[in-house]
């Protein structure tokens, strides 16, 4: 039972990206198609997974000195193989992801997990959580993603949803989904919705607003 | 701001009735066709403010209806759908998530032409007929006697456009006369101190005169791109302004 709730809880209630605000890099980089967020999504989940059974295996080994350099090493080696993998079988995905696949050594989401959750925990619950984490990224990555190539293609996964105009169809493109500024706009607008509905992830406010001047004095 | 009847709605009131003159020569040029998009966006805007204030047991304000009219003189031309899209992102993400007029950033209505600017790079822009320049003068007027519009912004912007114009009027365009007064001197988004102002204004004038110089496109782009790139500079000019007067005030004082 604790697992399943370790397994639940970053995918809503902990959410790294809309409630932690991690990882945005690659959320915005990669979602102008849903195919691009979906792979993207694979490669962080299973990575973080791998590297999260891993870094909790070898925990009473190593020492707190070292502990950031051999976590890297290890997120950097899974990586290596998860873009030789992307390489060898997706190749034309891999160079839409381009860069972006490399980057999840460095994507806070990962090192954040392994840090703060693998190190203290034996294997299963670390990968648990790992994987609450991947499927909570995701989850954010296939909303934005499917918003972002409906908007901006009219299309889902290459499928046509809405017939364009340049089609003869009536679905005039926002070619400003496909760029990265909606990326931020649906985010905000995602973390607001959330927020609203769960009043207890809004952070407390660092400034103390002055008191609103009403319209009759 | 309450001295009197110096509430927020009274400013509000006055730039809707200063928004007049312009709005009948508008019309009178555009017919049913521009006046049907006005209530189209009055309308969307309306329902937006009113869900927002319902929800924040805030008062409504008036002063949503300038940035409508403005939305309808200047957006370019899209299908009613991406136009509802533009409003809608125009009004919440511009200035109701941030609390309502007089406490965001930027203006809606430049957030939304923008938006549909960006959103559909093949829509054409309106073209602004002479008129609309010369109706801006007496919308002007108005609000200068009533001391709604900050005169540093106008006389900033003026300077530096004739000037850059090389001592003609060729700058000064319809678009550009509407968008510096009804949105680039809106109090509510320019900045506020007095040095702040002029640097505002004249920022204005040398973006406007620059995207001219290097940009084929239509006058009123260049006069909403500029004036969204000065509202997001406006805070940076104003904690410039405090900065510089504090310096002054410590080598003076000690």
């Amino acid at each position: 039972m604790r697992l399943w709730g370790t397994l639940t809880d970053p995918i809503l209630r902990q959410n790294p990206v809309t409630l932690q605000i991690l990882g945005i890099c690659s959320a915005l980089a990669v979602t102008t198609t849903l195919a691009a967020a979906i792979t993207m999504s694979a490669a962080l989940t299973a990575v973080i997974v791998a590297a999260a059974g891993i870094i909790s295996l070898i925990r009473r080994h190593l020492p707190s000195s070292i502990r950031l350099i051999v976590q890297i090493i290890i997120v950097a080696s899974l990586v290596i193989v998860v873009d030789q993998f992307l390489q060898a079988f997706f190749f034309e995905m891999s160079q839409r992801l381009s860069v972006f696949v490399s980057l999840i050594a460095t994507n806070c989401v990962v090192l954040g997990r392994t840090e703060s959750f693998s190190l203290h925990n034996p294997p299963v619950p670390a990968m648990t959580d790992a994987l609450g984490n991947g499927l909570g990224y995701s989850l954010v990555l296939v909303i934005i993603g499917s918003v972002r190539e409906l908007f901006g293609q009219g299309t889902l996964l290459g499928t046509e949803v809405f017939r364009t105009t340049e089609q003869g169809g009536w679905f005039e493109p926002l070619s400003l989904m496909l760029l990265a500024p909606s990326a931020f706009f649906l985010l905000g607008g995602l973390v607001w919705a959330i927020r609203s509905w769960r009043v207890e992830q809004v952070e407390v406010s660092e400034h103390a607003l002055a008191p609103a001047e009403e319209t009759r004095g | 701001m309450i001295r009197g009847i110096w509430t927020r709605e009274t400013v509000a009131m006055v730039f809707l009735a200063a928004v007049l003159p312009v709005a009948v020569s508008w019309i009178w040029d555009e017919g049913v066709l521009g006046t049907g998009r006005l209530v189209f966006v009055l309308v969307l805007a309306g329902l937006w403010q009113a869900l927002f204030t319902f929800f924040r047991a805030q008062p409504p304000s008036a002063a949503g209806a300038v940035s409508a009219f403005a939305i309808a003189v200047l957006a370019p031309e899209v299908g009613p759908l991406q136009f509802a899209i533009g409003v809608s992102f125009g009004f919440v993400f511009g200035e109701l998530v941030f609390g309502g007029w007089g406490r965001s950033v930027l203006s809606p209505a430049v957030v939304t032409i923008m938006f549909l600017g960006f959103g559909f790079p093949v829509a054409d822009w309106p073209h602004l007929p002479v008129q609309i320049g010369w109706a801006t003068i007496p919308a002007a007027a108005i609000l200068l006697f009533f001391g709604v519009l900050p005169w540093r912004v106008l006389v900033g912007a003026l300077v530096v456009l004739i000037a850059a114009g090389g001592f003609n009027f060729d700058l000064l365009t319809s678009a550009v006369a509407f968008v510096l007064v009804f949105l680039v001197c809106d109090p509510a988004v320019s900045a506020s101190t007095p040095l702040g102002r002029w640097l505002y204004g004249a920022l204005f004038g040398a973006l406007t005169a620059l995207f001219a110089a290097f940009w084929e496109t239509a006058p009123v782009q260049i006069a909403v791109s500029a004036a969204l790139l000065v509202s997001l500079a406006a805070p940076l000019l104003d904690e410039m302004a405090i900065a510089l007067w504090q310096a002054v005030r410590r080598y003076r004082h000690g």
